[in-house]
C-alpha cells in the first residue's frame, strides 16, 4: 500500500495496463514529449516509445476516429482529451461511430476516452465543464467518473479491459487534492457497480465525482447534528447500478441527488426519475436535486462560486429533505 | 460542349488495358460490375414496389472505381465504401442475396436488421472495415486508425477509403488525412467525384476545381483520372496502393464519374442538365467495359451475353432468397448494445 493522489492513481493505472498489454496505446495532445497538460503521462514516452505514446495534432475528431479504427484492428487505444470540454469536437465520432459500431456490425471497439472535467479553479466556459450527460443519453457508450484514487485506478483498468467504448471523466479538482492508500497489487473496480462511501439511515445522497467529497463533508456535519446520511458514489453512470441506491432509499425514505454538472437534463434527473418511479411508495420527502445553475461555467470567482454546487448548498437541501 | 463536362485529357469513349490480363480476371470484374448494376436496378424496383422502405441509394454509373481498386488489394487489406461501391463488395465475396435481404430489413448477418443496406462491414470474412453511418468524411480518420494499427504491428497492409466529392468539405477529411500524412500511414483515399453532393454541384462545394487540388495541404501525392474506365482505375489505383504499402504515406486519387440516379431513389434529379446526363451515358462504365470485351481482346458478344444472363439469374434468385428470410424478432431490439 502507498498513499497516492488521484492523479497518480490514474497515471499508475494507465502505466500498469500498458505494461500488461502491449496493445494498449495512448493518443492525445501534448501527452508524449510534454507528459500531458496535467502530467498524467509523464515518462510514458520514455518507457513505451513513440509507437505507443502518440502526440496528436489539435484535431479531436481526427484522433478520436483514428483511435476507433485502431481499436477495431486489435489495439486498445486510450485517448486523452486535454480538457473534457474539447470532447465536443469529437462528438460525432463518439456518438455516431464508436457508440453504434457493435450494434450495427457485432464488431467490438475497445477504446477509452479520458476527459479531465469539472470546475472550481476558474477555468472559464471552455475548461470547466462536466459533459457526462451528453453521453449517458447515447446507447452503446459506457460512462464512468471516479471520485477517489482507489476507484480512479481500478475503473481505468476496467475501462481499458472492456471491449466497448468507455468515457472516463476524471475531475481536475481532485487530481492533487485527494489522496489515499491504494494497493500495490493489480485490481479493478468493475464498471456498473456503485459504492457506498458512507453508511447512514436517515437520508440517501446519490452522487459521483467531485460532489462525493462535498457530500461526505455534509454528511459529517449532519452527523454531528443527529442525522445520518448514506452517501452513494455511482462511479459508473452507464451502465448504472440502480439497485444500490434504490435499496438505500428503501432504507432511508429520503433521497438527495447531487452532481456538479448543470441541473437541467443532467444525469441527476435520471436518478431522481428512477427513485420516483421505483421507490415512490417509501418516500417521505420529494426527491431533490442539487446541481450547478443552468448557465455556462463563468470565469470570475464570485460568479463561478455562485454557479457551482458546494457543501453549503448541499447542506441546505439535505436539511429541507430531512425536515419535510 | 463536351469539354465543359470533363477535361479532354481525361476523357475517353473506348477503353483498353496496358497490362496482360487473364480471362478469369476480366470475367470476375465484369461479373462484379454487372451484378452490381442488376442488383441496383432490382433494388430500385423493390423500392418502387414499397418492399424497401425508407430510402434506397444506388451506385449505377460508378461501378468501375470500386471494382478496379479492390481488384488490386491483398486479401488482408481493408476498404470501406457505402453501397455506391456495391461492385467492390461483390468482388470481395459478398453475395447479392445478403445485400438485398439487408435492404429488406431481414434478420441476416452482420446487422440483423439494425442497419441499412447502404452500409456493409465485416472485417473477418471480407476485409470490409466498419465505418461511420452518416458523414462520409468520417471514415478518413477511422481509416487512418486502421492504417495506424497496420503500421504499429509492422504489417504491410493498406486501408482504402472510398468516398465522394461532398465528403471533402467536412473537417474529418482534413483531420484524417493530416494525421495519416504526419505518420506516413498506409491510407489510400479514393474520391468518386460524381458531380453532385446530393443536389449541390462541385462549384458550390469547393473553391478549387478538383478535389485533388486539396492534396498539397497534406504534402501527399494525388492524381485525377477518368473513373469510368476500369483499366484506368487500375493504373492509377495501383500507384496509390503501392505507394501506401511501401510506407510512403497516404495517397489521394480523384476519379471523375457521374451518379446516373438520384442521391437516393426518392430524388428525381430535376437539377441535372440533360446534356450532362447524355455526356456521361455515352461513357457508362459497364458499356465501355462491355464494348472492350466484345472486341478482339475480349470474349465476344455471346460469352458476354451469357455472363449477363447468369447475373440476371443470380439477382432473381437473390430476391427470392431474401424475401424468404425472417424479419428480426422485436424482442431482439435490445440485444447487442454492448460487446461481452
Amino acid at each position: 500500500m502507498a498513499v497516492i493522489t488521484y492523479l497518480e492513481a490514474i497515471s499508475q493505472g494507465l502505466r500498469e495496463e500498458m505494461r500488461r498489454d502491449s496493445d494498449v496505446i495512448i493518443l492525445g495532445e501534448d501527452i508524449a514529449v510534454f507528459g500531458g497538460a496535467f502530467k498524467v503521462t509523464r515518462g510514458f514516452l520514455e518507457e513505451f516509445g513513440a509507437d505507443r505514446v502518440i502526440d496528436t495534432p489539435i484535431s479531436e475528431s481526427g484522433f478520436t476516429g483514428a483511435a476507433c479504427g485502431a481499436a477495431v484492428e486489435g489495439l486498445r487505444p486510450v485517448v486523452e482529451f486535454q480538457f473534457a470540454d474539447f470532447i465536443a469536437c469529437a462528438f460525432d465520432q463518439i456518438v455516431n461511430y464508436a457508440a453504434k459500431n457493435y450494434y450495427r456490425w457485432g464488431i467490438p471497439m475497445p477504446v477509452v476516452f479520458r476527459g479531465p472535467s469539472g470546475g472550481g479553479f476558474r477555468g472559464g466556459p471552455y475548461h470547466s465543464q462536466n459533459p457526462e450527460a451528453w453521453f449517458t443519453h447515447v446507447p452503446g457508450l459506457k460512462v464512468v467518473q471516479p471520485s477517489t484514487p482507489y476507484d480512479a485506478k481500478g475503473l481505468l483498468k476496467a475501462a481499458i479491459r472492456d471491449n466497448n467504448p468507455v468515457i472516463y471523466f476524471e475531475h481536475k479538482h481532485l487530481y492533487r487534492r485527494i489522496k489515499e492508500d491504494v494497493p500495490d497489487e493489480d485490481y479493478i473496480v468493475p464498471l456498473g457497480v456503485a459504492d457506498i462511501k458512507r453508511k447512514g439511515s436517515d437520508l440517501t445522497i446519490v452522487t459521483y465525482g467531485a460532489m462525493v467529497h462535498a457530500s461526505l463533508d455534509v454528511a459529517e456535519r449532519l452527523s454531528k447534528e443527529g442525522a445520518e446520511c448514506e452517501v452513494i458514489d455511482l462511479r459508473s453512470l452507464s451502465p448504472l447500478d440502480r439497485n444500490t441506491f434504490l435499496e438505500s432509499v428503501r432504507k432511508t425514505s429520503r433521497a438527495l441527488v447531487v452532481h456538479e454538472a448543470q441541473l437541467t437534463g443532467g444525469f441527476g434527473g435520471e436518478v431522481a426519475a428512477i427513485i420516483a418511479q421505483d421507490a415512490f411508495d417509501v418516500l417521505d420527502a420529494p426527491v431533490t436535486r442539487v446541481a450547478a445553475l443552468d448557465v455556462p461555467a463563468p470565469f470570475s470567482a464570485p460568479l463561478e462560486d455562485a454557479m457551482l454546487p458546494n457543501p453549503e448548498k448541499i447542506y441546505n437541501a439535505a436539511c429541507k429533505v430531512l425536515g419535510y | 460542349m463536351d469539354t465543359a463536362f470533363l477535361d479532354p485529357t481525361l476523357d475517353r469513349t473506348t477503353i483498353k488495358p496496358d497490362e496482360i490480363l487473364a480471362p478469369e480476371q476480366l470475367t470476375a470484374w465484369y461479373r462484379a460490375m454487372t451484378l452490381a448494376r442488376k442488383c441496383d436496378q432490382k433494388l430500385a424496383a423493390l423500392y418502387r414496389q414499397g418492399k424497401i422502405v425508407g430510402a434506397v441509394y444506388l451506385g449505377i454509373g460508378q461501378e468501375a472505381i470500386c471494382t478496379g481498386a479492390v481488384s488490386l488489394l491483398q486479401p488482408n487489406d481493408y476498404f470501406s465504401t457505402v453501397a455506391r461501391g456495391l461492385a467492390g463488395w461483390f468482388l470481395r465475396g459478398v453475395e447479392p442475396k445478403q445485400v438485398i435481404a439487408r435492404w429488406l430489413g431481414r434478420d441476416v448477418p452482420p446487422s440483423h436488421g439494425r442497419e441499412l443496406g447502404l452500409f456493409f462491414a465485416d472485417v473477418e470474412r471480407y476485409g470490409i472495415a466498419p465505418y461511420h453511418n452518416g458523414s462520409m468524411a468520417s471514415w478518413i480518420p477511422s481509416g487512418a486508425g486502421f492504417a495506424l494499427a497496420f503500421k504499429i504491428k509492422k504489417q504491410p497492409r493498406v486501408y482504402v477509403a472510398f468516398t465522394g466529392d461532398g465528403a471533402t468539405s467536412p473537417g474529418d477529411f482534413y483531420e484524417g488525412l493530416n494525421f495519416a500524412a504526419i505518420h506516413k500511414l498506409p491510407l489510400v483515399v479514393i474520391i468518386e467525384n460524381n458531380c453532385f453532393a446530393y443536389s449541390t454541384t462541385v462549384d458550390k462545394q469547393m473553391p478549387v476545381a478538383n478535389v485533388a487540388d486539396r492534396a498539397p495541404a497534406f504534402n501527399i501525392p494525388s492524381e485525377i483520372a477518368f473513373g469510368n474506365d476500369i483499366f484506368e482505375v487500375r493504373r492509377v489505383a495501383k500507384r496509390a496502393i503501392d505507394h501506401a504499402r511501401a510506407g510512403k504515406g497516404p495517397y489521394l486519387v480523384e476519379f471523375k464519374t457521374f451518379r446516373t440516379h438520384g442521391h437516393g431513389e426518392h430524388d428525381d434529379m430535376g437539377y441535372v442538365d440533360a446534356e450532362l446526363r447524355a455526356f456521361w451515358e455515352r461513357r457508362d462504365p459497364l458499356r465501355l467495359f462491355r464494348e472492350y470485351l466484345y472486341g478482339a481482346d475480349g470474349f465476344g458478344e455471346a460469352a458476354v451475353q451469357a455472363l449477363d444472363n447468369e447475373c440476371t439469374e443470380v439477382i432473381e434468385a437473390a430476391v427470392i432468397w431474401a424475401e424468404a428470410q425472417p424479419e428480426p424478432a422485436p424482442e431482439s431490439v435490445t440485444q447487442r448494445i454492448f460487446a461481452p
